[in-house]
């Protein structure tokens, strides 16, 4: 088994799961539940995060300055933890979706040549 | 770092009310709760690796994994005490031996001297091809200081003694005189009062003297108000302008400096006399941008110039120069740098030993890795581990090392003589204790990289699946190991065969004969310098009643005096002129070592008379002037006629020269004034009668232990004059002994270090045989099924370590043969390759190897065939 592999792969998973939940948190403060859920729903259940990697990727945000966390209570009146986004995490999320874009295009592109020499 | 522990504190109940929620929400979906939690769980994953990773968010995550390993290492170490303390004593060993040797190359090579920019400070000597480095005459200084552009400043540091008469006892201090701006120029300032004025250079200047911090405090209880108070030394004031720094660090013992005046006013002829040369060394700096070789040209043009305009004094003398640093040092150097490299090489032995216990246990654990390395550990984080482990012991080996180089020391101390450290003081300071961290690190990764490196190797799934069996290390490991132990034993022989080439260099030198019996005589010297000396007949009188008392004291065979006592740093030489000789060039005079001496010294010191008569108290001032010649010049300037009876003068004939002419009346044996280890010189001796000499040694023949007798002397002398102190009280024995002290001291360090190589050496290949042998068990039990002798697996397995010990011994042979070289300085009648060295230390080798492999042999003779196929 090569580690190598695996790392690059956990890598890659961070920062998109990352992308996501900031993603997520545009629309309102949420709790970790809450923000699993969203994720899984608004992808159609394609993104099948394990959901216990959501909790390293919240604690790297909070370090990071670009979600802060507060105390609450949700819609059943029990205490949570809701996060939300931060000034710094809004410029953060609009920088990563743009170099998200460029990526998406560009791998597009790669992936799709044909069909571009085959349009006149 | 506060949100951070409130973060970390409160994830637990954040996943628990996750998992809640989802359960919760599987309820909802129409599972049983049981169904539910456990999809919750699946769906959230490991919880523990998520505590861990979100933990990693926040940790710097080296310094968390750095100790994480080692609290694994110490948990390790703590299970294997076995383990632990063989690794952890060997180390220590090795880390103590270079600790303590390194002590010493940091206060005598290392250490930074006490003055300012002190590289660019030349120490300067004359030189003649007759003796060597010779002391520098004041006026040859005085043009060498005005002639000189390459040196910006010249100082002259004239030794000078005194007699202190003290509360107690009477005694000697030593001290310089030196030019005013000496102080100045090394970058020195007195501790107290004022450094010398420019004005007390020149003759007649009032007597002033500064003290040594010790002398201040010792004999004035470092009175804050010294200055201005005076101290008398001879019996003349001298008034105390200023003390010494405590770190004042020369070339000699200094108890007192004075300026450099007071001493040509007190010895007016020594200023004035071209030839004379005593004790008087030139320091000079460097001007910006002038090298040494540079500034040596320069120097060797003005000593030729002067050679040339004063003939008489100068002809053939030269000049050496060499920094201040090598004046300190250069005797003692090549035989620490010696040991410094011997315990390296005992370093790297206990390395080796150390790696190969690793590689053992690594054997043991293969299993472990293989299982962390499936798990997902990358390589590099195992052998991170792994040498974490070996830094936690390397740091554990390195303490009980400085421990052991704390009682090192001590004992070095005892072997190494203070005239040989010339005043650096050894101690573990914070260079050395650099050192010792910079050993521990390097050796963690001298001895754990190897084994780190090894137990990550591909072949760990192979490990995984096989079932049983824990031991087998492979063949690549059983390679490394033997490489291990046949470089250990490599380094061991280097290492024997300086211990061995040191043990015949100093056997050799103890049987050289040094031309007198040290046996029973005690030496001790007396300098009379007041008032009432001046004239030659209270001298006389003086050293009559000091011959008549002490050769009357109960235990006394026989007493006399000399002024050129063997082994010590007094010398006297002087040119000769022999009546009737064709006159040589002026530095062409024979210049032979001058003993002024009374009756009776022959018979004390043993020095055989070979023809002739010796003094007799009839050889007086009274009497024609007698002397007596050495066979060397016997030998040299009458080879074919008997020299009794010819005649020999001091210094050359010319106008102003009296011609005293002395008859000689005896011819003794040469003696080794200047080391067993260097050739005899010419030698005269006259009667001290008829040329008076204010300081002698006096020298005691007694029956039985000579140093019983020494208060029973210093109370006769101190009944004809209270206030003469006598010093330098020593046996002759002891002067021989301290004559070979450096050379002792490493044959004892080489030694002590060589047998630790040894045992270490002997310890590395028993481990790999024994090793071996229990992983060959079953194929020794096979062997020995299929009908093998015992015989035959004895020697298969003793044959296995003597090839080890065979290809280690070739190696180290031919190093040592290149590395002994390095100490040729240190070798006396003894050649670097000394064949009977090298095969005895060979021989040695052998037969320890065949020790070490002989336990395990036995062991494997006795393998029960049964029990080993059985075992599988």
């Amino acid at each position: 088994m090569s580690t190598k592999e695996q790392r690059e792969r956990i890598e890659l998973l961070q920062g998109t799961l990352d992308l996501l939940i900031l993603r997520t948190l545009l629309l309102g403060p949420r709790h970790g539940h809450a923000i699993a859920k969203a994720i899984e729903f608004n992808s159609d259940d394609v993104l099948q995060v394990e959901q216990g990697s959501l909790y390293p990727a919240l604690h790297r945000l909070i370090k990071r300055g670009w979600i802060s966390v507060e105390e609450g209570t949700s819609e059943n009146n029990r205490r949570a933890k809701f996060y939300r986004l931060t000034p710094n995490g809004r410029r953060q999320l609009a920088l990563e979706t743009r170099k998200w874009d460029k990526l998406a295009g560009a791998i597009a592109r790669i992936l799709r040549p044909a069909e571009q020499e085959g349009e006149p | 770092m506060k949100q951070r522990k409130r973060m970390l504190e409160e994830l637990d109940a954040d996943i628990r009310d996750h998992i809640e929620r989802e359960t919760q929400d599987n309820i909802e979906r129409g599972m049983s709760p049981e169904e539910a939690r456990y999809a919750a769980h699946r769906k959230f994953g490991n919880i523990t690796h998520v505590k861990e990773e979100t933990r990693m968010v926040w940790s710097v995550v080296w310094l968390e994994q750095l100790f994480e390993d080692i609290r694994f290492g110490l948990r390790l170490l703590r299970k294997n005490p076995g383990f632990t303390a063989v690794a952890m004593l060997t180390l220590a060993l090795g880390i103590g031996a270079n600790t303590a040797v390194f002590s010493v190359v940091y206060a005598v090579l290392l250490r930074p001297l006490p003055y300012k920019d002190p590289s660019s400070l030349i120490v300067l000597n004359e030189t003649t091809p007759m003796v060597g480095t010779v002391s520098v005459s004041y006026l040859n200084f005085l043009d060498w200081r005005n002639q000189s552009r390459a040196f910006s400043e010249m100082a002259a540091v004239r030794g000078v003694g005194f007699n202190l008469a003290g509360v107690t006892q009477p005694e000697n201090i030593s001290g310089d005189a030196v030019s005013p701006n000496f102080l100045s120029m090394i970058g020195a300032r007195p501790f107290l009062g004022r450094d010398f004025d420019a004005s007390e250079e020149k003759a007649g200047t009032p007597p002033v003297i500064l003290l040594s911090y010790s002398l201040w405090q010792s004999h004035f209880g470092g009175d804050p108000n010294i200055l201005a108070r005076t101290i008398k030394l001879d019996d003349r004031s001298f008034t105390i302008v200023g003390v010494l720094p405590p770190n004042y660090r020369s070339l000699d013992k200094t108890d007192v400096m004075l300026p450099i005046g007071v001493w040509t006013t007190d010895n007016p002829e020594d200023a004035k006399e071209r030839g004379a040369r005593g004790d008087l060394v030139v320091i000079g700096r460097l001007a910006t941008g002038v090298s040494l070789p540079k500034a040596r040209a320069e120097m060797e043009g003005i000593a030729a110039r002067l050679a040339t305009e004063y003939p008489a004094s100068n002809d053939r003398f030269g000049v050496t120069l060499q920094p201040i640093r090598e004046a300190f040092v250069s005797d003692i150097r090549p035989a620490i740098l010696v040991l410094f490299g011997a315990v390296m090489f005992v370093l790297l032995i206990a390395c080796a030993n150390v790696a190969n216990l690793f590689l053992v246990r690594g054997a043991g654990r293969t299993k472990e890795v293989a299982l962390r390395m499936a798990l997902g550990a990358s390589s590099g984080r195992i052998i991170c581990q792994m040498l974490t482990e070996s830094f936690v012991l390397s740091l554990l080996g390195g303490v009980l090392g400085v421990g052991l180089a704390i009682a090192g020391n001590r004992a070095l101390a005892q072997l190494i003589s203070a005239d040989m450290m010339s005043g650096a003081t050894v101690e573990l300071n914070s260079a050395v204790l650099l050192f010792v961290a910079g050993v521990v690190v390097l050796a963690a990764f001298v001895f754990g990289l190897t084994p780190a490196m090894h137990s990550t190797k591909p072949d760990v799934q192979s490990e995984l699946k096989e079932s049983g069996r824990t031991t087998s290390g492979g063949a690549a490991q059983n390679r490394l190991r033997g490489a291990l132990a046949t470089a250990e034993i490599s380094l061991a022989l280097i290492l024997l065969v300086g211990a061995g080439l040191m043990m015949k260099s100093l056997s050799r030198l103890l049987q050289v004969d040094p031309g007198f019996r040290p046996d029973r005589v005690l030496k001790m010297s007396m300098d009379l310098r007041t008032q009432q000396y001046l004239k030659d007949p209270a001298v006389l009188n003086f050293w009559q009643q000091v011959l008549d008392r002490v050769r009357v004291l109960p235990g006394v065979e026989s007493a006399a005096l000399g002024t050129v006592i063997p082994l010590t740093d007094n010398h006297n030489r002087s040119d000769v002129t022999i009546e009737g000789m064709a006159l040589p060039a002026p530095g062409n005079y024979p210049h032979p070592d001058v003993h002024i001496v009374s009756p009776q010294y022959l018979t004390t010191l043993g020095i055989p008379l070979l023809r002739g008569r010796s003094f007799t108290d009839e050889d007086n001032e009274n009497a024609p002037l007698a002397g007596m010649i050495s066979a060397m010049v016997a030998h040299r300037f009458f080879p074919n006629e008997d020299p009794i009876g010819k005649r020999f003068m001091f210094g050359h004939p010319s106008a102003t020269n009296p011609s005293k002419w002395y008859t000689i009346v005896g011819v003794v044996g040469d003696t080794k004034l200047y080391g067993l280890a260097n050739p005899a010189r010419l030698e005269v001796y006259v009667s001290y009668r008829q040329k008076p000499a204010n300081a002698m040694g006096l020298l005691v023949k007694s029956g039985a232990d000579p140093a019983a007798l020494t208060s029973a002397i210093r109370e006769a002398v101190h009944s004809i004059d209270k206030d003469q102190p006598i010093f330098a009280i020593v046996t002759m024995k002891k002067l021989v002994s301290d004559s070979v002290s450096t050379r002792r001291m490493t044959l004892v360090l080489l030694g002590l270090f060589s047998g630790l190589a040894l045992i270490l050496g002997a310890i590395g290949i028993y481990g790999v045989i024994s090793y071996s042998v229990a992983q060959r068990t079953h194929e020794i039990g096979i062997r020995m099924a299929l009908g093998a002798p015992r015989g035959d697996v004895f020697r298969l397995v003793v044959g296995q370590g003597l090839k080890l010990a065979g290809i280690g011994i070739a190696i180290g042979i031919v190093a040592a043969f290149g590395l002994a070289r390095l100490m040729f300085s240190l070798l006396y009648g003894v050649s670097a390759t000394d064949f009977e060295t090298f095969a005895g230390v060979a021989i040695l080798l052998v037969l320890v190897a065949l020790l070490a492999c002989y336990v395990p042999a036995r062991r494997a003779m006795r393998v029960d065939p049964i029990v080993a196929l059985r075992y599988e």
